[in-house]
Protein backbone atom coordinates (compact mmCIF):
# COMPACT_ATOMS: atom_id res chain seq x y z
CA UNK A 1 0.00 0.00 0.00
CA UNK A 2 3.26 2.01 1.13
CA UNK A 3 6.29 1.95 -0.35
CA UNK A 4 9.26 4.17 0.41
CA UNK A 5 12.49 3.88 -1.70
CA UNK A 6 15.33 5.28 -1.01
CA UNK A 7 14.35 8.67 0.52
CA UNK A 8 16.52 10.95 2.06
CA UNK A 9 14.89 13.89 3.87
CA UNK A 10 15.82 16.81 6.55
CA UNK A 11 16.00 20.21 7.55
CA UNK A 12 18.55 22.73 5.54
CA UNK A 13 21.67 20.59 4.53
CA UNK A 14 21.02 18.26 7.56
CA UNK A 15 20.04 15.17 5.92
CA UNK A 16 17.98 13.39 9.15
CA UNK A 17 16.35 10.50 7.17
CA UNK A 18 19.60 8.48 4.80
CA UNK A 19 18.33 6.19 2.61
CA UNK A 20 14.84 4.47 3.83
CA UNK A 21 13.51 1.48 2.57
CA UNK A 22 10.32 0.49 3.53
CA UNK A 23 6.63 -0.90 3.13
CA UNK A 24 3.59 -0.81 4.44
CA UNK A 25 1.08 -3.49 3.66
CA UNK A 26 -2.35 -3.15 3.53
CA UNK A 27 -5.11 -4.09 6.52
CA UNK A 28 -1.59 -4.14 8.30
CA UNK A 29 -0.11 -2.38 11.52
CA UNK A 30 3.71 -1.68 10.85
CA UNK A 31 5.64 -0.42 13.70
CA UNK A 32 8.85 1.77 12.99
CA UNK A 33 11.18 1.99 16.34
CA UNK A 34 13.69 3.51 17.19
CA UNK A 35 15.56 6.08 20.02
CA UNK A 36 15.08 9.45 19.44
CA UNK A 37 16.25 11.41 16.63
CA UNK A 38 16.44 8.17 14.69
CA UNK A 39 14.52 10.10 12.04
CA UNK A 40 11.14 8.19 12.56
CA UNK A 41 9.17 11.81 12.68
CA UNK A 42 11.09 13.47 9.71
CA UNK A 43 10.48 9.65 7.77
CA UNK A 44 6.46 10.67 8.45
CA UNK A 45 6.61 14.07 7.63
CA UNK A 46 8.49 13.66 4.28
CA UNK A 47 5.83 11.00 3.74
CA UNK A 48 3.06 13.25 4.58
CA UNK A 49 4.58 16.45 2.58
CA UNK A 50 5.68 18.58 5.24
CA UNK A 51 9.24 18.20 4.58
CA UNK A 52 9.92 17.63 1.30
CA UNK A 53 12.45 15.09 0.25
CA UNK A 54 15.86 15.41 -0.72
CA UNK A 55 16.05 11.70 -2.93
CA UNK A 56 14.08 8.64 -3.28
CA UNK A 57 10.66 7.80 -3.87
CA UNK A 58 7.27 7.79 -2.17
CA UNK A 59 4.61 5.49 -3.45
CA UNK A 60 0.96 5.26 -1.84
CA UNK A 61 -1.30 2.61 -3.69
CA UNK A 62 0.61 2.65 -6.91
CA UNK A 63 0.59 6.72 -7.18
CA UNK A 64 3.62 8.48 -6.66
CA UNK A 65 3.16 11.26 -4.42
CA UNK A 66 6.52 13.47 -5.55
CA UNK A 67 5.91 16.82 -5.38
CA UNK A 68 2.22 16.77 -3.59
CA UNK A 69 1.75 19.11 -0.49
CA UNK A 70 0.68 17.94 2.86
CA UNK A 71 -3.25 18.86 2.30
CA UNK A 72 -3.58 17.16 -1.29
CA UNK A 73 -1.47 13.63 0.57
CA UNK A 74 -4.16 13.87 3.46
CA UNK A 75 -6.74 14.39 0.60
CA UNK A 76 -5.60 11.00 -1.27
CA UNK A 77 -6.13 8.94 1.87
CA UNK A 78 -3.25 9.15 4.19
CA UNK A 79 -3.91 10.91 7.96
CA UNK A 80 -1.03 12.00 9.72
CA UNK A 81 -1.31 12.00 14.08
CA UNK A 82 1.62 14.40 14.57
CA UNK A 83 3.41 13.80 17.96
CA UNK A 84 2.15 17.32 19.08
CA UNK A 85 -1.30 16.53 18.03
CA UNK A 86 -1.57 19.55 16.39
CA UNK A 87 -5.62 20.47 17.70
CA UNK A 88 -7.10 23.78 17.70
CA UNK A 89 -7.07 24.41 21.05
CA UNK A 90 -10.24 27.13 21.21
CA UNK A 91 -12.04 25.08 18.91
CA UNK A 92 -14.48 22.41 20.81
CA UNK A 93 -13.97 18.61 20.07
CA UNK A 94 -17.09 18.79 17.79
CA UNK A 95 -15.44 21.76 15.43
CA UNK A 96 -12.36 19.86 15.28
CA UNK A 97 -14.25 16.76 14.12
CA UNK A 98 -15.83 18.91 11.95
CA UNK A 99 -12.42 20.02 10.92
CA UNK A 100 -11.21 16.67 10.52
CA UNK A 101 -13.61 15.65 7.86
CA UNK A 102 -12.89 19.13 5.81
CA UNK A 103 -11.71 17.02 2.82
CA UNK A 104 -14.22 14.64 2.38
CA UNK A 105 -17.96 16.29 3.90
CA UNK A 106 -20.18 13.53 2.57
CA UNK A 107 -21.38 10.79 5.34
CA UNK A 108 -19.93 13.36 8.08
CA UNK A 109 -22.73 11.97 10.88
CA UNK A 110 -22.40 8.47 10.24
CA UNK A 111 -18.21 8.85 10.53
CA UNK A 112 -18.58 10.92 13.68
CA UNK A 113 -21.28 7.80 14.93
CA UNK A 114 -18.65 5.84 14.22
CA UNK A 115 -15.45 8.09 16.11
CA UNK A 116 -18.02 8.02 18.86
CA UNK A 117 -18.33 4.32 19.46
CA UNK A 118 -14.70 4.11 19.56
CA UNK A 119 -14.20 6.68 21.98
CA UNK A 120 -16.95 7.54 23.68
CA UNK A 121 -14.97 10.37 26.12
CA UNK A 122 -15.47 12.40 23.50
CA UNK A 123 -19.25 12.50 22.94
CA UNK A 124 -19.57 13.48 26.01
CA UNK A 125 -16.78 16.24 25.72
CA UNK A 126 -18.13 17.33 22.40
CA UNK A 127 -19.09 21.22 23.34
CA UNK A 128 -15.92 21.11 25.36
CA UNK A 129 -12.58 23.13 23.93
CA UNK A 130 -9.86 20.95 22.42
CA UNK A 131 -7.19 22.58 25.05
CA UNK A 132 -9.09 21.81 27.75
CA UNK A 133 -9.02 18.60 27.81
CA UNK A 134 -6.90 15.89 30.01
CA UNK A 135 -3.61 14.64 27.77
CA UNK A 136 -5.40 11.51 27.04
CA UNK A 137 -8.13 12.90 25.86
CA UNK A 138 -6.13 15.43 23.51
CA UNK A 139 -4.58 12.08 21.65
CA UNK A 140 -8.00 10.23 20.86
CA UNK A 141 -9.14 14.02 19.44
CA UNK A 142 -6.26 14.05 17.30
CA UNK A 143 -6.81 10.55 16.51
CA UNK A 144 -10.54 11.18 16.05
CA UNK A 145 -9.88 13.81 13.79
CA UNK A 146 -7.52 12.07 11.63
CA UNK A 147 -10.46 9.11 10.95
CA UNK A 148 -12.77 12.01 10.47
CA UNK A 149 -10.87 12.21 6.89
CA UNK A 150 -11.57 8.54 6.13
CA UNK A 151 -8.05 7.81 5.72
CA UNK A 152 -6.96 4.25 4.42
CA UNK A 153 -3.52 5.00 5.70
CA UNK A 154 -3.11 6.09 9.37
CA UNK A 155 0.27 7.52 10.63
CA UNK A 156 0.82 7.85 14.05
CA UNK A 157 3.89 9.41 16.14
CA UNK A 158 4.25 8.70 19.25
CA UNK A 159 0.90 8.43 20.37
CA UNK A 160 2.10 7.15 23.84
CA UNK A 161 3.74 10.40 24.47
CA UNK A 162 2.90 11.87 27.41
CA UNK A 163 0.27 9.78 28.39
CA UNK A 164 0.41 7.30 31.69
CA UNK A 165 0.80 3.52 31.39
CA UNK A 166 -2.30 2.80 31.97
CA UNK A 167 -3.96 5.12 29.21
CA UNK A 168 -1.45 4.03 27.04
CA UNK A 169 -3.13 0.68 27.46
CA UNK A 170 -6.64 1.91 26.70
CA UNK A 171 -5.49 3.57 23.49
CA UNK A 172 -3.35 1.05 22.10
CA UNK A 173 -6.70 -1.38 22.94
CA UNK A 174 -8.52 1.29 20.52
CA UNK A 175 -5.45 0.85 17.89
CA UNK A 176 -6.54 -2.83 17.71
CA UNK A 177 -9.85 -2.09 17.10
CA UNK A 178 -9.27 0.17 13.75
CA UNK A 179 -6.63 -2.03 12.64
CA UNK A 180 -9.11 -5.05 12.84
CA UNK A 181 -11.78 -2.63 11.42
CA UNK A 182 -9.16 -2.61 8.38
CA UNK A 183 -7.80 0.75 8.46
CA UNK A 184 -3.78 0.30 7.87
CA UNK A 185 -1.61 1.81 10.50
CA UNK A 186 2.31 2.88 10.67
CA UNK A 187 3.12 3.38 13.91
CA UNK A 188 6.43 5.50 15.30
CA UNK A 189 6.76 4.19 19.07
CA UNK A 190 9.23 4.37 21.78
CA UNK A 191 7.31 2.59 24.06
CA UNK A 192 8.40 -0.52 22.46
CA UNK A 193 5.73 -3.51 23.84
CA UNK A 194 2.71 -1.85 23.31
CA UNK A 195 4.00 -1.31 19.70
CA UNK A 196 5.10 -4.49 18.99
CA UNK A 197 1.91 -6.42 20.46
CA UNK A 198 0.15 -4.44 17.86
CA UNK A 199 2.22 -4.40 15.13
CA UNK A 200 2.89 -7.55 12.39
CA UNK A 201 6.05 -6.11 11.42
CA UNK A 202 8.31 -3.64 12.15
CA UNK A 203 11.66 -1.46 11.10
CA UNK A 204 14.42 -0.46 13.88
CA UNK A 205 15.43 3.07 12.61
CA UNK A 206 19.32 4.63 13.85
CA UNK A 207 21.02 7.13 12.81
CA UNK A 208 17.97 7.71 9.69
CA UNK A 209 19.04 4.63 8.69
CA UNK A 210 16.64 0.87 8.76
CA UNK A 211 19.04 -1.33 10.75
CA UNK A 212 16.42 -3.79 10.82
CA UNK A 213 12.94 -5.25 9.41
CA UNK A 214 11.25 -8.55 9.85
CA UNK A 215 8.18 -10.04 12.12
CA UNK A 216 7.48 -8.12 15.43
CA UNK A 217 8.23 -11.72 16.64
CA UNK A 218 11.90 -11.94 15.39
CA UNK A 219 12.58 -8.32 16.61
CA UNK A 220 11.74 -9.40 20.58
CA UNK A 221 14.52 -12.00 20.83
CA UNK A 222 16.90 -9.88 18.35
CA UNK A 223 19.80 -8.12 19.55
CA UNK A 224 18.89 -5.19 16.94
CA UNK A 225 16.48 -3.39 19.31
CA UNK A 226 18.69 -3.02 21.99
CA UNK A 227 21.90 -2.26 19.79
CA UNK A 228 19.92 0.66 18.56
CA UNK A 229 18.87 2.01 21.38
CA UNK A 230 21.90 1.85 23.62
CA UNK A 231 24.40 2.00 20.80
CA UNK A 232 26.90 -0.49 18.71
CA UNK A 233 25.09 -2.67 16.18
CA UNK B 1 -25.48 60.75 22.60
CA UNK B 2 -24.27 62.32 19.31
CA UNK B 3 -20.89 62.11 20.68
CA UNK B 4 -20.82 57.89 21.59
CA UNK B 5 -22.45 57.36 17.88
CA UNK B 6 -19.78 59.03 16.17
CA UNK B 7 -17.46 57.35 18.42
CA UNK B 8 -19.02 53.84 17.81
CA UNK B 9 -19.32 54.48 14.09
CA UNK B 10 -15.49 55.57 13.84
CA UNK B 11 -14.93 52.26 15.85
CA UNK B 12 -16.37 50.51 13.17
CA UNK B 13 -14.34 51.92 10.34
CA UNK B 14 -10.84 51.37 12.96
CA UNK B 15 -12.23 47.68 12.74
CA UNK B 16 -12.59 47.56 9.29
CA UNK B 17 -8.79 48.72 9.30
CA UNK B 18 -7.92 46.56 12.03
CA UNK B 19 -9.38 42.87 10.67
CA UNK B 20 -6.80 43.10 7.95
CA UNK B 21 -3.36 43.88 10.47
CA UNK B 22 -4.51 40.81 12.61
CA UNK B 23 -5.60 38.74 9.53
CA UNK B 24 -1.78 39.11 8.41
CA UNK B 25 -0.50 38.31 11.37
CA UNK B 26 -2.44 35.58 12.29
CA UNK B 27 -1.89 34.04 8.70
CA UNK B 28 1.83 34.78 8.56
CA UNK B 29 3.24 36.12 12.00
CA UNK B 30 3.65 39.95 10.37
CA UNK B 31 2.89 42.90 10.97
CA UNK B 32 2.20 44.86 7.85
CA UNK B 33 3.24 48.49 8.31
CA UNK B 34 1.81 49.48 5.23
CA UNK B 35 -1.70 48.38 5.72
CA UNK B 36 -2.93 52.50 6.25
CA UNK B 37 -1.04 52.95 2.19
CA UNK B 38 -3.58 50.14 1.26
CA UNK B 39 -6.51 51.67 2.47
CA UNK B 40 -4.97 55.20 0.57
CA UNK B 41 -4.91 53.30 -2.47
CA UNK B 42 -8.52 51.91 -2.54
CA UNK B 43 -9.83 55.77 -1.68
CA UNK B 44 -7.80 57.21 -4.05
CA UNK B 45 -8.53 55.00 -6.91
CA UNK B 46 -12.49 55.85 -5.82
CA UNK B 47 -11.40 59.22 -6.07
CA UNK B 48 -10.16 58.77 -9.35
CA UNK B 49 -12.75 56.88 -10.84
CA UNK B 50 -15.24 59.38 -9.12
CA UNK B 51 -12.97 62.76 -11.13
CA UNK B 52 -13.60 60.42 -13.94
CA UNK B 53 -17.16 60.90 -13.89
CA UNK B 54 -17.79 57.68 -13.48
CA UNK B 55 -20.84 55.50 -11.25
CA UNK B 56 -20.21 56.31 -7.40
CA UNK B 57 -21.09 53.19 -6.83
CA UNK B 58 -18.48 51.52 -9.99
CA UNK B 59 -16.09 53.94 -8.30
CA UNK B 60 -16.12 52.60 -4.78
CA UNK B 61 -16.07 48.86 -5.82
CA UNK B 62 -13.00 49.21 -7.91
CA UNK B 63 -11.12 51.21 -5.23
CA UNK B 64 -12.43 48.52 -2.83
CA UNK B 65 -10.81 45.84 -5.50
CA UNK B 66 -7.94 48.08 -5.84
CA UNK B 67 -6.87 47.78 -2.10
CA UNK B 68 -7.75 43.99 -1.80
CA UNK B 69 -5.35 43.86 -5.35
CA UNK B 70 -2.61 45.63 -3.45
CA UNK B 71 -2.71 43.71 -0.45
CA UNK B 72 -2.57 40.36 -2.25
CA UNK B 73 0.64 42.08 -4.40
CA UNK B 74 2.45 42.80 -1.51
CA UNK B 75 2.40 39.63 -0.11
CA UNK B 76 2.85 37.95 -3.51
CA UNK B 77 6.22 39.62 -3.47
CA UNK B 78 7.79 41.52 -0.61
CA UNK B 79 6.52 39.84 2.08
CA UNK B 80 7.74 36.48 0.33
CA UNK B 81 11.38 36.91 1.39
CA UNK B 82 10.14 37.40 5.37
CA UNK B 83 8.17 34.23 4.69
CA UNK B 84 11.38 32.44 3.75
CA UNK B 85 12.64 32.96 7.39
CA UNK B 86 11.34 31.98 11.00
CA UNK B 87 10.10 33.51 13.90
CA UNK B 88 11.67 36.63 15.06
CA UNK B 89 13.71 36.93 12.16
CA UNK B 90 10.63 37.15 10.04
CA UNK B 91 8.90 39.46 11.71
CA UNK B 92 11.56 42.21 12.18
CA UNK B 93 12.64 41.62 8.51
CA UNK B 94 8.85 41.98 7.61
CA UNK B 95 8.48 44.88 9.58
CA UNK B 96 11.36 47.06 7.45
CA UNK B 97 10.45 45.82 4.18
CA UNK B 98 6.67 46.55 4.82
CA UNK B 99 8.15 49.93 6.60
CA UNK B 100 9.92 50.65 3.07
CA UNK B 101 6.90 50.02 1.32
CA UNK B 102 4.71 52.45 3.51
CA UNK B 103 7.47 55.12 2.60
CA UNK B 104 7.34 54.38 -0.77
CA UNK B 105 3.75 54.20 -1.41
CA UNK B 106 3.53 57.67 0.03
CA UNK B 107 5.83 59.17 -1.95
CA UNK B 108 4.17 57.97 -5.03
CA UNK B 109 0.99 58.96 -3.71
CA UNK B 110 1.59 62.71 -2.61
CA UNK B 111 4.08 63.69 -5.18
CA UNK B 112 1.74 62.10 -8.40
CA UNK B 113 -1.84 62.53 -6.74
CA UNK B 114 -1.05 65.64 -4.38
CA UNK B 115 -4.59 67.23 -4.89
CA UNK B 116 -6.41 64.07 -5.43
CA UNK B 117 -8.74 63.46 -2.12
CA UNK B 118 -11.90 61.45 -1.49
CA UNK B 119 -14.70 63.17 -0.31
CA UNK B 120 -17.89 61.83 -0.36
CA UNK B 121 -20.77 64.51 0.16
CA UNK B 122 -24.69 63.18 1.35
CA UNK B 123 -27.52 65.59 0.04
CA UNK B 124 -29.07 65.37 3.76
CA UNK B 125 -26.28 66.59 6.33
CA UNK B 126 -28.25 65.51 9.31
CA UNK B 127 -31.03 64.00 10.09
CA UNK B 128 -33.63 63.45 12.94
CA UNK B 129 -33.46 59.33 14.37
CA UNK B 130 -35.79 59.24 17.53
CA UNK B 131 -35.72 63.27 18.27
CA UNK B 132 -31.81 62.93 18.19
CA UNK B 133 -30.07 65.28 15.41
CA UNK B 134 -27.27 62.59 13.70
CA UNK B 135 -24.87 62.89 10.70
CA UNK B 136 -26.16 61.58 7.68
CA UNK B 137 -22.56 60.47 7.18
CA UNK B 138 -22.29 58.23 10.76
CA UNK B 139 -25.18 56.05 9.51
CA UNK B 140 -24.54 55.66 6.27
CA UNK B 141 -20.64 54.79 6.95
CA UNK B 142 -22.52 52.59 9.83
CA UNK B 143 -24.66 50.50 8.00
CA UNK B 144 -21.72 50.17 5.49
CA UNK B 145 -19.47 49.02 8.14
CA UNK B 146 -22.83 46.86 9.66
CA UNK B 147 -22.53 45.01 6.49
CA UNK B 148 -19.22 44.40 5.81
CA UNK B 149 -18.67 42.64 9.32
CA UNK B 150 -22.10 40.61 8.21
CA UNK B 151 -20.39 39.37 5.14
CA UNK B 152 -17.39 38.92 7.06
CA UNK B 153 -18.98 36.83 9.85
CA UNK B 154 -21.11 34.82 7.11
CA UNK B 155 -17.74 33.67 5.38
CA UNK B 156 -15.72 33.30 8.40
CA UNK B 157 -18.41 30.92 10.29
CA UNK B 158 -20.63 29.45 7.61
CA UNK B 159 -18.74 28.71 5.14
CA UNK B 160 -15.52 25.70 4.48
CA UNK B 161 -13.45 28.38 3.09
CA UNK B 162 -14.11 31.16 6.67
CA UNK B 163 -13.68 28.05 8.97
CA UNK B 164 -10.47 26.71 7.57
CA UNK B 165 -9.12 30.34 7.44
CA UNK B 166 -9.99 30.67 11.26
CA UNK B 167 -8.48 27.16 11.70
CA UNK B 168 -5.00 28.10 9.93
CA UNK B 169 -5.03 31.30 12.72
CA UNK B 170 -5.09 29.19 15.03
CA UNK B 171 -2.61 26.40 13.70
CA UNK B 172 -1.37 26.25 10.51
CA UNK B 173 0.64 22.78 10.24
CA UNK B 174 -3.15 21.47 11.88
CA UNK B 175 -5.24 22.65 9.00
CA UNK B 176 -2.46 21.16 6.37
CA UNK B 177 -3.31 17.73 8.45
CA UNK B 178 -6.93 18.27 7.95
CA UNK B 179 -6.12 18.81 3.97
CA UNK B 180 -7.04 22.29 4.13
CA UNK B 181 -5.44 24.36 1.25
CA UNK B 182 -3.22 26.45 3.05
CA UNK B 183 -2.57 28.84 0.31
CA UNK B 184 -6.09 28.79 -0.78
CA UNK B 185 -7.11 30.35 2.14
CA UNK B 186 -4.14 32.83 2.10
CA UNK B 187 -4.71 34.32 -1.47
CA UNK B 188 -8.99 35.07 0.06
CA UNK B 189 -7.81 36.20 3.47
CA UNK B 190 -5.10 39.02 2.29
CA UNK B 191 -7.41 40.10 -0.80
CA UNK B 192 -10.06 40.62 2.18
CA UNK B 193 -7.46 42.34 4.75
CA UNK B 194 -7.12 45.02 2.01
CA UNK B 195 -10.92 44.78 0.52
CA UNK B 196 -11.63 45.71 4.31
CA UNK B 197 -8.78 48.77 4.53
CA UNK B 198 -10.55 50.06 0.94
CA UNK B 199 -14.02 50.19 2.87
CA UNK B 200 -12.06 51.85 5.72
CA UNK B 201 -11.13 54.26 3.07
CA UNK B 202 -14.87 54.78 1.53
CA UNK B 203 -16.39 55.76 5.13
CA UNK B 204 -12.98 58.32 6.01
CA UNK B 205 -14.42 59.95 2.21
CA UNK B 206 -18.18 60.22 3.78
CA UNK B 207 -17.02 61.17 7.35
CA UNK B 208 -14.84 64.21 6.02
CA UNK B 209 -12.34 63.20 3.78
CA UNK B 210 -8.98 61.03 2.57
CA UNK B 211 -6.07 62.58 1.51
CA UNK B 212 -2.87 60.93 -0.15
CA UNK B 213 -0.83 61.35 2.99
CA UNK B 214 -3.09 59.43 5.84
CA UNK B 215 -1.56 56.14 5.07
CA UNK B 216 0.59 56.38 8.35
CA UNK B 217 -2.36 57.83 10.66
CA UNK B 218 -4.20 54.63 9.66
CA UNK B 219 -1.46 52.30 9.67
CA UNK B 220 -0.57 53.92 13.46
CA UNK B 221 -4.65 53.28 14.36
CA UNK B 222 -4.88 49.91 13.01
CA UNK B 223 -1.94 48.92 14.97
CA UNK B 224 -3.40 50.48 18.22
CA UNK B 225 -6.51 49.02 17.80
CA UNK B 226 -4.80 45.12 17.28
CA UNK B 227 -2.34 45.41 20.37
CA UNK B 228 -5.40 46.29 22.58
CA UNK B 229 -7.84 43.90 21.32
CA UNK B 230 -4.97 41.03 20.71
CA UNK B 231 -3.17 40.80 17.56
CA UNK B 232 -4.73 37.15 17.19
CA UNK B 233 -8.08 38.04 17.86
CA UNK B 234 -11.09 39.38 15.66
CA UNK B 235 -13.80 39.48 18.55
CA UNK B 236 -10.82 41.74 20.75
CA UNK B 237 -10.16 43.14 17.48
CA UNK B 238 -13.71 44.45 16.80
CA UNK B 239 -14.15 45.39 20.79
CA UNK B 240 -11.18 47.10 20.79
CA UNK B 241 -12.14 49.23 18.19
CA UNK B 242 -15.37 50.61 18.93
CA UNK B 243 -13.99 50.95 22.39
CA UNK B 244 -11.14 53.25 20.95
CA UNK B 245 -13.51 54.70 18.54
CA UNK B 246 -15.52 56.56 20.90
CA UNK B 247 -12.41 57.08 23.51
CA UNK B 248 -11.23 59.20 20.25
CA UNK B 249 -14.12 60.45 19.11
CA UNK B 250 -14.71 62.05 23.50
CA UNK B 251 -11.62 63.36 23.69
CA UNK B 252 -11.67 64.91 20.16
CA UNK B 253 -15.07 66.65 21.00
CA UNK B 254 -14.38 67.97 24.92
CA UNK B 255 -10.46 68.00 25.17
CA UNK B 256 -9.27 68.51 21.43
CA UNK B 257 -7.47 66.20 18.93
CA UNK B 258 -3.95 66.81 20.10
CA UNK B 259 -4.72 65.05 22.72
CA UNK B 260 -6.60 61.88 21.52
CA UNK B 261 -3.36 60.32 20.03
CA UNK B 262 -1.40 60.22 23.80
CA UNK B 263 -5.13 58.77 25.35
CA UNK B 264 -4.94 55.64 22.43
CA UNK B 265 -1.04 55.41 22.87
CA UNK B 266 -1.65 55.38 26.93
CA UNK B 267 -4.69 52.92 26.58
CA UNK B 268 -2.31 50.30 24.37
CA UNK B 269 0.48 51.15 26.87
CA UNK B 270 -1.92 49.88 29.81
CA UNK B 271 -3.33 47.17 27.89
CA UNK B 272 -0.07 45.76 27.31
CA UNK B 273 0.93 46.19 31.07
CA UNK B 274 -2.37 44.67 32.52
CA UNK B 275 -3.28 42.18 29.95
CA UNK B 276 -0.58 41.46 27.20
CA UNK B 277 -2.32 39.28 25.15
CA UNK B 278 -5.30 41.81 24.42
CA UNK B 279 -8.70 42.08 25.60
CA UNK B 280 -9.52 38.93 24.43
CA UNK B 281 -6.83 37.09 23.56
CA UNK B 282 -8.22 34.19 21.28
CA UNK B 283 -11.06 34.37 18.63
CA UNK B 284 -13.90 32.07 19.02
Amino acid sequence: MLEVRDLWAGYGDMAVVRGVNLQVRKGEATAVLGPNGAGKTTLFRAVVGLVRPVRGSVRFEGQSLEGRRAHEVVRQGIAYVAAERELFPQLTVLENLELGAYARPDGFRERLQAVFDLFPRLAERRWQRAGTLSGGEQQMLAIARALMGQPRLLLLDEPSTGLAPRLVAELYRRLDVLRQQGVTILLAEQQVGAALALCARAYVLKDGRVVFEGFSGELRGSSHLHAAYLGGV
Amino acid sequence: MGVVLDGLVLGLQLALLSVGIVFVYGLGGVLNLAHGQVAVLGGLATALMLQARQHPVLSGVVGVLAAGLAALLLDRSLLQAAYRRRGEERLLLALILTLGASFALDGLFTLRFPNVALSLRLTNPSVEVLGVTVRTASLAVGALSLATFGLLLAFLKGTRLGKAVRCIIQNEAGALLCGVDVEQARTVTLFASGALAGVAALGQGFFSYLGPDMGPEFTILSLIVAVVGGVRSLAGTFLASLLLGVVNAALSYWVGTYLTWIALLAVAVATLLVRPEGLLAYWP
